[in-house]
């Protein structure tokens, strides 16, 4: 009798195990399509929304327009039949506006004067990927569907991006059911700590494009600077010689970073949705112990080791950064003068 | 029409960010009154010209001076020890002559940076401290008075030491991260090949009407 009752247990778990198996694969295939829905409508619809970055005990508010008009520049037989318009504002303190106009992206900040970059996407607190190719995501995280929850008054779908790994955190996004746009974003820790926040507090989903936009669009943007032909990959005479698996280095240069115009030897590091940028200069200090610091997700941290001082700055948890700061290895050849 | 408005107004000007009341309040007395409005526009006409004057934040094609600048120190891989001391023994004079007026520009620059909470391994410094305050509960004699006045003093231009190394920690953070946000930016470069994914999105269009 023991037996039969252990052995019946042993069968309902073995096709409850089954049950969810498939029941997460197919889950996973749900999440994915909201992600290209997602995608897609960042693209595609007239939004105007707000949102506000949740972080350090700070709230950020934005403002962000999203339209395609009609090019009436187009020529006859022009493909570009719709001109893709965005704007991202922030709206406390010094004026910090992002525009786009198809692929000029225009950056209007209190530390530089204005200029333009040859780009599809603003570069702002929501990870551009999401309005890109999102399959790239899948190669590093899994694409969890939760369940149904209620956000910014709307029925909203909850879908986990879960690191497949212990070296990144989680994306827990909340998405419109009736448009696919974002509502709500958070940063987790594995533990589940929440790090950062997106909420969104307004959603406006048109048919036309709004006033603001359609102005943008004979707006004169700043001049483009051409950094593509200037993104060499520059040889450094040191490796980072450990990442979480799935970092693609993006670019390697040197520079001066312009608000204490210290000259770096910088690494770029990209896994689809996380960026890590690793620096490397000269310090005054022999040595000095690592520190480091929070804003909402994003670490800095740094360290000086025999008059070289090592620092990392991304969107990763402390023993990942730390890790990586460690793994940094200089050419013999040029450390001897 | 105070030196602390002057101060707020340049830190607004700066983009260092200010407790929000005082800068809403700053901006409505400076709207009314002429005088801090015209100095609102010398800062910001300051900012422009010294922008102006350096544009090497965004002159990429300055990457070569840069690689030459560095290459010029050969610090950066072999440090001249001899040099640096010498360095920073003069920036600690200055620190200390600077003082009295610096540290309003300290205040100032610090609540620009509270942004970032930093976390350091403190437990060493404790553990040096916490001995040396036992021996001061056990004065020895007559000279338990000035030692432990000493003491205190050491104690004070300590914590200054300690703030001073943390507002420049601060600093130093807060110039990598948003010079990690502005590599991103640069970074999102399209690649010429991706052209079509625009025209691609027409035809999508064209057919869901």
């Amino acid at each position: 009798m023991k037996l039969l009752t252990s052995f019946s247990f042993i069968c309902i778990f073995i096709t409850s195990l089954f049950v969810s198996f498939s029941a997460v694969s197919a889950d996973e295939e749900q999440a994915k399509l909201l992600l290209e829905r997602l995608s897609q409508s960042l693209r595609q619809l007239n939004f105007n929304t707000s949102f506000v970055v949740v972080k350090n005990n700070q709230a950020e508010p934005y403002h962000w327009l999203h339209g395609l008009a009609e090019n009436k520049t187009a020529e006859q037989g022009d493909n570009n039949k719709y001109v893709e318009l965005e704007i991202l504002a922030l709206l406390n303190g010094p004026r910090r506006d992002i525009l786009r106009i198809n692929n000029i992206v225009s950056y209007n900040e209190p530390e530089y004067a204005p200029y333009s970059i040859d780009s599809s996407q603003i570069s702002g607190p929501i990870p551009a990927v999401f309005s890109q190719d999102i399959s790239i995501l899948e190669e590093n995280y899994h694409l969890v569907l939760v369940g149904k929850n209620r956000v910014l008054g709307r029925a909203a779908q909850l879908v986990r991006i879960v690191p497949k790994d212990s070296h990144r955190f989680g994306y827990w996004l909340w998405l419109d059911q009736q448009s696919g746009l974002l509502l709500k974003l958070a940063i987790i820790t594995r533990k589940g700590n929440l790090l950062e926040q997106i909420q969104f507090t307004h959603l406006d989903i048109t048919d036309t494009v709004s006033e603001n936009l359609s102005q943008l669009q004979t707006t004169e943007l700043p001049k483009v600077i051409d950094v593509a032909t200037q993104q060499k990959t520059t040889e450094l005479a040191w490796q980072v010689n450990w990442l979480p698996t799935g970092f693609k280095p993006i670019k390697s240069d040197r520079h001066r970073i312009s608000t204490n115009k210290q000259a770096v030897e910088f690494m770029l590091f990209n896994d689809g949705l996380v960026d890590i940028s690793v620096y490397v200069n000269p310090s005054n200090e022999k040595n000095r112990p690592l520190e480091f610091g929070n804003d909402g997700a994003t670490l800095v941290l740094s360290q000086v080791v025999n008059n070289i001082e090592v620092s990392v700055v991304g969107k990763i948890p402390l023993e990942t950064a730390k890790e990586i700061a460690n793994s940094v290895s200089f050419n013999t050849k040029v450390t001897s003068p | 029409m105070s030196e602390s408005k002057f101060e707020t107004i340049s830190s607004i000007v700066d983009n260092y960010r200010v407790p929000e009341q005082e800068s809403e309040q700053t901006i409505d007395e400076m709207l009314k009154d002429e005088n801090l409005a015209n100095t609102w526009e010398n800062y910001h006409l300051i900012g422009d010209v010294m922008r102006n004057e350096v544009p090497a934040a965004l002159q990429l094609d300055l990457s070569a001076q840069i690689a030459s600048a560095i290459a010029d120190e050969p610090t950066v891989l072999a440090p001249n020890t001899s040099n640096n001391n010498a360095a920073t023994g003069f920036k600690a004079k200055v620190i200390q002559l600077i003082k009295p007026a610096g540290q309003f520009a300290i205040a100032a620059s610090a609540a620009g940076l509270m942004i970032i909470g930093v976390q350091q391994n403190t437990a060493d410094t404790n553990e040096v401290i916490m001995p040396s305050q036992i021996v001061q509960t056990k004065p020895l004699g007559g000279f338990a008075n000035p030692v432990s006045f000493n003491y205190q003093q050491n104690t004070k231009s300590q914590q200054q030491a300690e703030l001073e190394q943390r507002i420049e920690q601060q600093r130093r953070f807060q110039a990598l991260l948003s010079d990690h946000e502005q590599q991103i930016k640069l970074s999102e470069v399209r690649k010429t090949d991706k052209k079509e994914s625009l025209t691609e999105m027409d035809k999508e269009l064209e057919k869901s009407q």
